[in-house]
């Protein structure tokens, strides 16, 4: 029994300010194109996320492979080539804003986050670099004001998202 | 002359900073003028946006006010930060309704946006500074090297809105190669992410779409890789040897940035630029075309 998530729907409409999304007819040329479709073409499929995604149908949560939607490699061909000018690449980082939202998104996207939530970096800076850096004669890396970054980082919640 | 704020982003600057060092000679010798900034992750649209898509715009909003306070517009040296830092400013130009809610919570560290700025990946502006400039420069003629030019796909798409080049067919990299003496061949899989993006989630199938490419480049006939974005770089320098060893495939294909084959061409030194810590080895290639 297929039942319709109304929440999934709404976020996936709500966020997608275009409305082009019901008018996908299914053509396939996201898939096409998608360069993880091809080398897994039953792990990962753009068309059918869209398809999920406008019916409301939640494959994307619960589930122990969510490669279904981690599986992207965000590189945009998909809205490039889709006819009806739909943001697919928009909508999947809805559907995994979601996934880690409930705790099941991959480690690596959370541990970065934690670390320029802890930083102001994705990559903080490190004597060993720092002296390379000195050494290629290239000026020091301005450090950003993480206070500042924290601050902004709690008013949108992600210390929340990410257990700080 | 217009100064730019030099944005090199967090795996450029603080991980493979001799990338940073042939871009800065190549820049000084075009007269490409940039100033440093107290700026933040930009963040990545790959990873961060993929985690709070809110935190990241008031993230890259942050990094833009700090360009609008000097009034400068942004150079990035990277196609991460660059997509992130020029989607933010866009979609909070052009969506009062967003802007609205990202300024009030720049508000609590006393910032607004403005949306006063242009953010420029620097293959656009290496393009605007021209082929004659670049040609002028040339010490060491490439005429005979041929390379698979790889623009990643953060350059150039979504090209509704970065506006840099065609999002399927770029052709100012190619250009700027060219303009070297260089030929850049043309291969099959030209257009092919990196897989660098899906690597995040496994290995395996980034590993595989990393091999297609460089078979693809390969069998065209390049010698060398050349990449304007430091995660595509990393991939095909950084991951070749892992690529081999899941396929079977022998590669042993060369990675240069584009301004470390630029910098050559202008007759600058390997060891000033720091190609010994390239993971791939360019010796051969280097020794080959006079350029070690």
């Amino acid at each position: 029994m297929v039942s319709v998530d109304f929440e999934l729907r709404k976020k996936v409409m709500d966020a997608h300010i275009g409305d082009t999304l019901k008018y996908c007819y299914q053509c396939n040329r996201c898939t096409d194109v998608c360069p993880v479709s091809q080398i897994a073409p039953d792990r990962y499929n753009p068309r059918g996320n869209i398809m999920a995604s406008f019916l409301g149908i939640n494959l994307f949560m619960g589930q122990k492979d969510n490669f279904g939607i981690w599986g992207c490699t965000v590189c945009d061909t998909c809205d490039e080539i889709c006819p009806q000018k739909i943001e697919l690449t928009e909508i999947f980082t809805v559907l995994k804003n979601m996934s880690i939202a409930a705790g099941e998104g991959p480690d690596y996207y959370t541990t970065q986050a934690s670390t320029i939530y802890d930083a102001g970096k994705a990559i903080p800076s490190q004597p060993a670099i720092e002296r390379r850096r000195e050494q290629l004669g290239l000026p020091k890396v301005e450090e950003p004001d993480v206070s500042e970054v924290q601050k902004i980082l709690n008013v949108t919640k992600l210390n929340k998202i990410l257990n700080k | 002359m217009t100064e730019y704020k030099m944005f090199q982003g967090c795996t450029i600057g603080n991980r493979i900073p001799f990338l940073e060092a042939s871009a800065r000679m190549v820049f000084d010798k075009l007269g490409i003028k940039t100033s440093e900034g107290p700026f933040a992750c930009c963040p990545d649209p790959v990873g961060f946006n993929s985690v709070d898509h809110t935190s990241w715009l008031a993230m890259g909003a942050r990094n833009l006010t700090i360009a609008e306070a000097e009034e400068k517009d942004i150079i990035s040296l990277c196609n991460g930060c660059f997509q992130t830092l020029k989607l933010v400013n866009k979609e909070l130009s052009h969506d009062e309704h967003e802007r609205e809610k990202i300024n009030k919570i720049l508000g609590e560290v006393g910032k607004e946006f403005k949306g006063t700025i242009n953010v420029k990946h620097f293959v656009e502006v290496l393009h605007e500074v021209g082929e004659e400039k670049i040609k002028e420069s040339i010490k060491n003629d490439l005429s005979g090297l041929k390379v698979a030019c790889h623009t990643g796909c953060h350059y150039n798409r979504p090209s509704e809105i970065v506006q840099t080049d065609d999002p399927l067919k770029p052709v100012k990299l190619r250009e700027i190669v060219a303009a070297t003496g260089a030929t850049p061949v043309d291969y099959d899989e030209e257009v092919l992410c990196c897989g660098a993006g899906v690597g995040n989630t496994e290995e395996e199938p980034a590993m595989q779409i990393l091999a297609n490419k460089l078979s693809s480049a390969m069998n065209a006939g390049a010698e060398a890789i050349i990449v304007n974005c430091p995660a595509c770089f990393q991939q095909f320098d950084t991951n070749q040897k892992k690529a081999e060893k899941q396929t079977g495939n022998s590669y042993g294909l060369p990675v240069l940035y584009v301004t470390e084959l630029l910098a050559l061409a202008f007759g600058m030194k390997p060891d000033d630029m720091g190609i010994k810590f390239h993971r791939t080895r360019p010796k051969d290639l280097l020794e080959k075309h006079n350029l070690a």
